[in-house]
């Protein structure tokens, strides 16, 4: 409301003060060729203070002086003319463009304003919006104030501690990677921060364990040899790697040197025997290992995990289904699973932008099932807005 | 002189400043130009020419090798052909693998490029890519076309 | 609520521009003095709406008001304060906000200052302005509107490019703007004029003031620029022909032949129809600038968006007033009586050789920037044109007018006695000329054009000196006489002296640099050295340091004089700017007397790190030059010449007023 009220006042204010003048008389206006009369007076007085100073001798100033004064004389001549020139006081003209600007302003400007502008959406200053009690703000909101903390007070290794799970979650793993590191600087050395950084690590390079992200596994292993979460991921990037014995080698020994009843004892078994029989070659695609579903150690490493890992795990595994369906994209149980999957994940936008690379590449009756498989998902309708 | 004759002889000088001067441009023209390729449609002639070159590209990834000193060698790429090129100097800021740049310099007969300067292609445009995903599904940012 | 009062005081600014681009031409042409008054609050009103509409963009950057999608664009909250505030213009929304905003301040000075004009003229010229007010308004509006808003808006900002987080872009682009738009006012006076009909001399004598303010700014910006990209950039160079430097420097070449011809119109009443084109050249030019820059038609340093759509529009401004303009001009020129006589040699003759080269220059440099265009559209070849070119074809137009240069103000009007003149300037040419046997008996072989050069900037500096020294009446009066005529010379005397004399200044610092810069790419170790420019540069360690936006390696060095003796240390580092994932260099510039040690980090090697590092000698005397320049130009403004009365009436009304 306020803001109307101003606007309006700028709007009325700003039509006053153009349509003053058009009211006011003007008095006695004096002739345009005065105003040349008056430059070429000066020019005289200047033409006299230079020959004084010697700056011009005296025949060309005289011829000067009489170029001027022509001059002068034409213009004073025309400015004489001009006294007869009709300056119009009342004026048909001057009526109706008085008439047209005093409709013309408001319209023009409240017109294009109400087109374009946004009239109810207040003024969002950041430090206004950070200030809000804790409950009223978006999770954004929160982080952005624990980065804002953050960024004063870079040495907070407690805050680092905090946001780095919080970053993996988002979907921002480069972050959590940063904020892992500068929490094992500040904080020192845990398994638990080896381990949230290897999978940031892995996050980060599309739920690939690179080299690197493996060397922390083995880190975090060092430092709790017992855990094996750590065990797992790297049995994961050997299996990723295609270092299927290795990786069958290690779940022998954990299986051997691990008690009877351990929870996940079974699918590890299982995935042993799966193991050994791609490595027999039986299996028609030895890499992959998402053609099945997740292998029975990952399950099991699941089954074990609390529910953020677990979410994160997923997260890893959808990532490198998105990576195979770009080495082989003609597969539609791939993409239709990729697309669930993000649907499940709450990830809706890289669902339509994985139901539309996978349409570019599908041939059209595949595409059409997809299509119809993305409905079913309420898809449908997010993709017709883009 | 006469006013006619003082007009030709200003009208003749302006004449003779622009001829000097076009004759100049014709000829910078065809000398001191540098004709811009991408990797994919250098042609053979090019390669033999003593002209000079811009190419453009992307620099290809896994291909910047660095010698001794400030020496340095890395590959044009367009995705379709790749030129190697080797540089002396200093990089600018913004070279980075997968980036675009424009180097200019000259061929050797053999096909690699010497680049006598590299620029990096200012990219302001940038833009993580979870936030224009992000934007895009509100509608406020349209962006480029996803490839 | 301020953003959208920015917003609609931006669309009310529109319609009042419109309003003045009406109402004041029609008054004109219907001698209705009531229908031309409006024009000057109408002008005021437009600038106090714009002012009120940047004012508000600027709120929205400071206080990071993400709901703003220009600021969260271009903005983010960990940035320093001072960027925040020149983050409004560092992108093309807030550009061309910024451009307008000097274009209503122009009206509105002229308005303010235009007490001595012809009422039916100043109401054309505020016309003519808001006519292209309107057109830049309508084209922020449609295409480019800064405050488009977000919702729900983002919790952070993406940044402002590292590269213009800088002092310099504080300061360069409205100094730019300043000079690009104040060559609005002399487009608007002359387009005026024609409308009129009334062209003579007392018109140059008017818009004089607004051509030197305009070229004063434009000289200012220029310099700044270049000053910029020099220590900014890190490639150590001053000028690189690039498209958006050669956009402001055609309106500069034009500009400064506008300046000069409109001298040989307000006092000799000739080159009417010339000075009145080259007014329309020169906006065009600074228009087609505009244009360059804002299309993206150009791939260059400065574009900040490539948008088709943009780009069309301006075209379309561009088209509209520069044929429009030229075709009112082809209308009415003829109509244009013929102006005073004067002799090939003379005052006005030199004038003329000014501005043939002048413009001639300005053309070339069109066509280099131009050419690669014409010929991608015409046959999908691509060029680029750089400095090569320049080098080829400016270079031997400027070394003829450069030389000339002392004689014009020595010559008389009407008719001149070069003989007379180049015995005056004697003394000068035989100073000059030693300088160069000097330069030449020091320096080897591909030094004989350097040294020509550098006489060339001694005889430019030692002319204007002999101008000053003759005018005050050297050798026919005692000093303390002498003392006083110089102090009672006329300030255009002096800003014709300076302004002479600054260009020899940079000329110098160009050629001096240019030819006798070392450069020197090496890898360093820590404890390494190196010589340059008489002092030896040691590399000490790199420091890695954190900032709030960006962590940087600065690497540390020290300067020893020849005796090994530590005269200062210097520090030049690589930035990273993580929101962005952009990498900056900080040179290191260590400045002694007017030469400077120029150090530029490069990328780590494995022993040790890639340093770049210059000697250029004289290189602050390019900008130290353009300021003597601008020194000039301000003492020609200030000169009381060019502040005319008004008529009787005025003049008295004006008394009243004050009473």
């Amino acid at each position: 409301m306020i803001f109307w009220i101003s606007a309006a006042l700028l709007t009325v204010g700003a039509t006053l003060l153009v349509l003053l003048p058009l009211t006011r008389r003007v008095k006695a206006p004096v002739s345009d060729n005065q105003y040349d009369v008056e430059v070429y007076r000066d020019q005289l007085r200047e033409l006299d203070a230079d020959e004084q100073r010697g700056l011009i001798d005296s025949v060309s100033g005289e011829q000067a002086r009489a170029e001027i004064g022509r001059r002068l004389l034409k213009s004073a001549k025309a400015a004489q003319a001009d006294a007869t020139i009709v300056r119009p006081q009342k004026s048909a003209t001057r009526e109706w463009l008085t008439l047209a600007t005093v409709l013309a302003i408001p319209l023009i400007s409240w017109g294009i304003y109400t087109k374009l502008g946004s009239p109810d959406l207040p003024a969002q200053p950041l430090a206004e919006r950070l200030a809000k009690p804790a409950d009223q703000s978006t999770p954004a909101e929160l982080i952005a104030r624990a980065e804002a903390h953050l960024m004063l007070n870079p040495d907070d290794g407690q805050g680092w501690e905090v946001l780095a799970p919080i970053y993996l979650r988002l979907g921002r793993p480069a972050d959590a990677v940063t904020a892992y590191q500068n929490a094992i600087r500040l904080n020192g050395d845990s398994a638990a921060r080896q381990l949230g950084l290897g999978e940031a690590m892995a996050a980060a390079a599309n739920g690939k364990i690179t080299p690197e992200a493996e060397a922390v596994f083995r880190h975090a292993l060092e430092l709790d040899p017992k855990d094996m979460r750590p065990q797992f991921y790297i049995i994961d990037g050997w299996m990723q790697q295609g270092r299927l014995a290795e990786a069958r080698d290690l779940i022998r020994k954990l299986l051997v040197e691990a008690p009877a009843d351990v929870p996940w004892r079974d699918q590890a078994q299982a995935a042993l025997t799966r193991l050994d029989q791609e490595i027999a070659g039986d299996a028609p695609d030895v890499s992959d290992v998402e053609k099945t579903g997740p292998d029975a150690s990952q399950v099991e490493a699941a089954a074990g995990m609390s529910g953020q890992d677990r979410a994160e795990m997923i997260e890893g595994m959808v990532a490198s289904l998105a990576e195979k369906l770009k080495q082989s994209p003609d597969d539609i149980e791939g993409w239709e699973r990729l697309v669930r999957s993000y649907v499940v994940l709450n990830r809706p936008n890289d669902a339509i932008e994985a139901l539309d690379r996978a349409k570019k590449v599908l041939s059209a009756d595949k595409a059409a099932k997809l299509d119809a498989v993305a409905e079913d998902l309420g898809l449908a309708v997010e993709l017709e807005k883009d | 002189m006469t006013r006619k004759q003082k007009r030709l002889s200003v009208i003749g000088g302006g004449l003779l400043v622009l001829g000097v001067a076009a004759a100049l441009v014709l000829f910078a023209l065809q000398q001191k130009i540098a004709f811009f390729r991408m990797p994919s449609d250098i042609q053979t002639s090019d390669m033999q020419s003593e002209s000079r070159f811009r190419l453009g590209g992307l620099v290809e990834k896994g291909t910047v090798i660095r010698g001794e000193g400030t020496k340095v060698s890395f590959s044009v790429t367009d995705h379709v052909k790749s030129v190697p090129v080797t540089y002396d100097g200093i990089l600018p800021d913004l070279f980075r693998e997968d980036q675009g740049v424009v180097i200019e310099g000259r061929f050797l007969p053999g096909g690699a490029f010497v680049a006598d300067s590299v620029l990096a292609k200012h990219d302001e445009n940038y833009m993580p890519k979870e936030v224009a995903d992000s934007l895009k599904a509100k509608g406020v940012w349209q962006g480029e076309s996803k490839q | 609520m301020t953003v959208e009062l920015g917003h609609f005081a931006l669309v009310l600014a529109l319609a009042l521009s419109i309003v003045q681009a009406v109402l004041p031409v029609v008054g004109a042409r219907r001698n209705d003095d009531r229908m031309m008054a409006v024009a000057v609050p109408a002008a005021f009103t437009v600038f106090a709406l714009i002012a009120l509409s940047f004012a508000a963009l600027t709120a929205a950057y400071v206080l990071s008001d993400f709901s703003v999608q220009n600021v969260w664009e271009n903005s983010h909250s960990q940035k320093p304060l001072l960027y925040k505030f020149t983050g409004v213009w560092g992108n093309h929304e807030g550009s061309m906000l910024l451009w307008v905003l000097i274009l209503s301040f122009f009206t509105a000075l002229v308005a303010f200052f235009g007490n001595n004009l012809p009422p039916a003229l100043k109401a054309n010229v505020l016309g003519v302005q808001a006519w292209i007010g309107s057109a830049f308004l309508l084209f922020i509006v449609a295409t480019s509107n800064p405050f488009a808003r977000i919702n729900p808006a983002p919790i952070e900002g993406q940044d402002l490019n590292p590269i213009l987080q800088d002092i310099g872009l504080a300061v360069h682009p409205p100094m730019l703007y300043l000079g690009y738009v104040g060559f609005s006012v002399c487009f608007s006076f002359a387009v005026a004029a024609l409308i009129d009909g009334r062209i003579d001399a007392a018109w140059a004598r008017w818009v004089r003031p607004w051509t030197l303010t305009a070229w004063l700014f434009l000289t200012g910006g220029i310099a700044m620029g270049s000053y910029w990209a020099y220590y900014e950039l890190g490639w150590g160079g001053w000028w690189f022909w690039d498209p958006v430097e050669n956009a402001s420097f055609m309106p500069w070449l034009a500009g400064t032949a506008l300046l000069h011809s409109a001298l040989v119109m307000e006092k000799r009443s000739a080159l009417k129809i010339w000075t009145i084109l080259l007014a329309i050249m020169t906006f065009s030019l600074s228009l087609l600038g505009t244009f360059l820059v804002r299309s993206g038609v150009l791939t260059s340093v400065h574009t900040f968006a490539t948008d088709p759509g943009r780009g069309l529009f301006i075209l379309a401004i561009l088209v509209l007033f520069i044929g429009g303009s030229l075709a009112l001009f082809a209308w009415r020129s003829q109509t244009l009586a013929p102006g005073g006589l004067f002799q090939p040699i003379s005052r006005e003759g030199a004038l003329v050789f000014n501005n043939l080269f002048l413009t001639t220059a300005a053309a070339t440099v069109l066509i280099g920037t131009l050419y690669p265009l014409l010929l991608e559209s015409l046959t999908g070849e691509k060029i680029s044109v750089g400095a090569p070119f320049f080098n080829l074809t400016f270079g031997p137009l400027m070394i003829p007018l450069l030389a000339a240069v002392p004689f014009g103000p020595l010559l008389a009007w009407k008719r001149g006695d070069i003989l007379a003149v180049a015995q005056r300037l004697m003394t000068a040419f035989f100073v000059a000329l030693i300088v160069v046997a000097i330069m030449l008996y020091r320096t080897s072989a591909p030094g004989v054009l350097a040294a020509f050069g550098i006489g060339l900037a001694v005889w430019l500096m030692l002319g204007a000196l002999t101008d000053l020294a003759l005018k005050a009446g050297i050798g026919k009066a005692p000093v303390n006489v002498l003392v006083q005529r110089v102090v009672g010379l006329p300030r255009s005397v002096f800003g014709t002296a300076l302004a002479h004399f600054g260009l020899g200044v940079t000329l110098l610092g160009i050629v001096a640099t240019s030819t006798f810069a070392t450069e020197n790419v090496l890898v360093m170790k820590p404890g390494d050295t190196i010589d340059a420019g008489g002092y030896t540069l040691r590399f000490d360690r790199i420091d890695p340091v954190k900032s709030s936006n960006f962590t940087e390696d600065q690497g540390q060095f020290t300067i020893l004089d020849s005796a090994g003796q530590e005269v200062t240390d210097l520090m030049s580092a690589k930035r990273f700017f993580p929101v962005r994932k952009m990498q900056t260099t900080e040179a290191g510039i260590r400045t002694f007397m007017f030469s400077q040690l120029y150090v530029s980090l490069g990328d780590p090697v494995k022993d040790g790190v890639v340093v770049r590092v210059w000697w250029k000698p004289l290189v602050t005397l390019i900008w130290l030059g353009a300021l003597v320049m601008m020194a000039g130009g301000g003492m020609s403004l200030l000169d009381r010449r060019l502040r005319i009365g008004a008529p009787a009436r005025a003049r008295t009304e004006k008394a009243r007023a004050t009473a």
